[in-house]
């Protein structure tokens, strides 16, 4: 029940930021989240920069840190010197053993006394340190795409100094992508993220300086120290680090078990994601995560701006590309996911379909500041878990989408059926042929929420006033008497929340401001058989 | 066999979870018990289910790993069954709140079902 009423508040209160606290560990303060219920901690030691603010606006790290918080209480935090933890006077970088004890300080200020690590690529060295420091501590080591010493398996010198040079000039451009994920250099948005990841994770000096002092990282000593059980996992052409590094630690680590699985990204939320999230699923709670199914149940989710061709070229690109930039948050925002663009389409995908219309709504809004229109459709059925919108599904989505109007949101009817409970409101809107379906399918258009006072209501609308229905011309005839809406409910004998309803519906058919006006068009249009 | 060196009733669970005595809760478990655990992430129609003292071993080293305060408030009594509720804190201010329903056979714990709620 709670969670049904926060949903339907505003949009920014759809998801609760998560608080950020801070640790003290000598005299530098270190910033750490903590999320999820389970039984166990997990430390997550990020690589070489972090953010954890930004951490949650980007959708493959949002999956990672879902995925690990649903079975453990998830510790995060920024290394010192990096994210939102204090600054380091780059000239006197901390050594990884105090680095190392940073999450120490961490699991103290959470009361974690036993933590099983997750160490990710520089992280790993962190975490194997801090295995081997305190065992007593270390519940068990993932290590994802680790490495004991950073010449033998990051990069030799000379291209250490290249790195830093690239660094140097181009930090806080995305320029060091092509170093970590060049899978993801296509991908405009992915690129736009990771050039704040690295502004709002370290200064250019303090990147440098992180960089040169990673290249010390050295930790083949400890490794026989390590008891914990140890699962290591390395994509096979992983372009940053040498799986080879892997393969080092677990003939080195005594308790160890490497999985090499395919891919050549080597951020940790990157890549297949949920194969990663598995595998540490698996191994951390000895229960193989429950296999999602690879067709779900979800509701689709189709935006276009309306009438495109009313916007000049120009204008037409900035004002797509900067919708196209709402439209990746608010269905962050909204619980959905980002499933892709199709021509001029794009498609996102919900658990349920409250959340699509509700974030359908907040898209029309967003499209009329920016002074265009949205059209949008809806539709629910089963999807491919994985991949593009592909499929039936997708193309009737596409489909309905096609033949919504200005400001609309058109879904078909199931949409209304399964959202019956959300407080939604929907109008009937015909029926639609639609290819590869045998009959019209039954559609619906959402409404506004506010729907006495509509902040955008749809202009396109039928020139002849729609037809009432016997109920709603028993309530026309009553507001025309000035009676209230708990009058009108106590007269009819329904609840008032019907009766709004039922007032909603009226003025939006009749396509009318307010309740006088349409007490004046009853006034005006009263018959034998009333309006 | 486990001996049987405390028999289990509120008081005991209640010395136990408060102690942060993991060994010792765990030894008040029968061999096959089962703790089914609710809470956001186990929803009441899959709930997280720990079956067998091993399992449910760990499960108590874990939580009483954690440098955290538990207090338990109420506890009812009736025949085989018991029920308590459980306040805990951790030290940055977090807030858990549970609520049990044990079953008993034989004097050790066969089936416990825990409702948990996080601040978050």
């Amino acid at each position: 029940m709670v969670g049904d009423q926060k949903s339907s508040g505003r949009a920014d209160a759809v998801v609760r930021p998560i608080e950020t606290r801070y640790a003290l560990s000598g005299d530098v303060r270190i910033a750490y989240q903590v999320v999820g219920q389970g039984s166990f901690d997990l430390v997550f030691v990020p690589g070489f920069i972090s953010n954890l603010d930004l951490h949650w606006e980007d959708e493959g790290y949002t999956r990672l840190l879902k995925r690990l918080s649903a079975f453990s209480r998830l510790i995060l935090f920024d290394k010192r010197g990096t994210g939102l933890s204090d600054r380091v006077d780059p000239r006197h970088l901390p050594s990884l053993e105090t680095r190392m004890d940073d999450v120490r300080a961490v699991m103290d200020a959470t009361g974690s006394g036993r933590a099983a690590l997750l160490g990710a690529s520089e992280g790993a060295p962190m975490a194997m340190l801090f295995a081997a420091t305190y065992p007593e501590r270390t519940r068990a080591l993932a290590l994802y795409g680790g490495y004991a010493h950073f010449h033998k398996w990051v990069m030799p010198p000379d291209r250490l100094e290249a790195f830093i040079a690239t660094a140097g000039t181009a930090w806080g451009t995305g320029a060091t992508l092509p170093n970590f994920a060049p899978g993801r250099v296509d991908d405009a948005h992915f690129t736009q993220w990771w050039a704040r990841f690295e502004r709002l994770s370290a200064s250019p000096t303090a990147a440098a300086a992180l960089a040169r002092m990673n290249a010390d990282i050295d930790v083949r000593d400890v490794l026989s120290a390590i008891r914990a059980p140890t699962l290591l996992i390395h994509r096979r052409n992983d372009v940053r680090v040498d799986p080879d590094a892997s393969r080092f630690l677990a003939k080195k680590i005594a308790n160890a078990r490497l999985v090499e699985i395919p891919g050549r990204d080597h951020p940790i939320w990157t890549g297949d994601v949920d194969r990663v999230a598995d595998l540490i699923e698996e191994f951390l709670t000895g229960e193989r995560a429950v296999a999602e199914a690879e067709r779900v149940l979800a509701a689709l989710l189709a935006t276009r701006i309306y009438d495109t061709a009313r916007v000049g070229d120009r204008m037409w690109n900035e004002r797509s590309q900067r919708f196209q930039e709402t439209w990746r948050q608010l269905v962050g925002r909204h619980g959905g996911r980002i499933a892709g663009i199709q021509g001029e389409l794009m498609i996102s995908r919900f658990d349920g379909p409250a959340r699509a219309i509700r974030c359908a709504a907040a898209l029309r809004d967003a499209a009329q500041h920016m002074g265009i229109a949205s059209a949008q459709g809806a539709h629910v059925g089963e999807v491919e878990m994985r991949g593009p919108p592909v499929g039936l599904m997708a193309r009737v989505t596409m489909q309905i989408a096609a033949h919504a109007g200005r400001g609309d949101i058109l879904a078909s009817r199931l949409v209304a059926d399964l959202a019956a409970g959300s407080g939604l409101h929907f109008i009937d809107a015909g029926r639609v042929t639609v290819d590869e379906l045998d009959e019209p399918l039954a559609m619906v258009q959402a409404t506004s929420e506010q729907h006495l006072e509509p902040a955008c209501r749809p202009k396109a609308r039928p020139a002849e006033p729609a037809q009432l229905t016997a109920r709603e011309s028993e309530v026309v005839g009553l507001i025309a008497d000035g009676k209230s809406n708990a009058a009108i409910a106590a007269e009819l004998r329904l609840s008032e929340h019907t009766v709004k309803r039922h007032v909603a519906n009226i003025l939006l058919k009749l396509d009318l401001p307010s309740r006088a006006a349409a007490a004046a068009f009853s006034a005006r249009h009263t018959g034998p058989d009333g309006p | 066999m486990l001996t049987k060196t405390q028999s289990v009733d509120g008081a005991a669970i209640k010395k136990a979870i408060e102690g942060r005595d993991g060994r010792m809760l765990a030894s008040f478990y029968a061999d096959d018990a089962l703790v089914r655990v609710i809470d956001r992430n186990n929803p009441p129609s899959k709930p997280r289910e720990i079956r067998g003292r091993a399992a449910i071993s760990t499960f108590w080293d874990d939580i009483c790993s954690r440098a955290m305060t538990h207090k338990v408030d109420t506890t009812i009594a009736d025949g085989d069954n018991l029920a308590f509720t459980q306040a805990c804190a951790y030290p940055d201010g977090t807030k858990v709140f549970c609520a049990a329903m044990l079953e008993l056979k034989n004097g050790r714990i066969a089936r416990q079902t825990v409702v948990q709620a996080w601040d978050e």
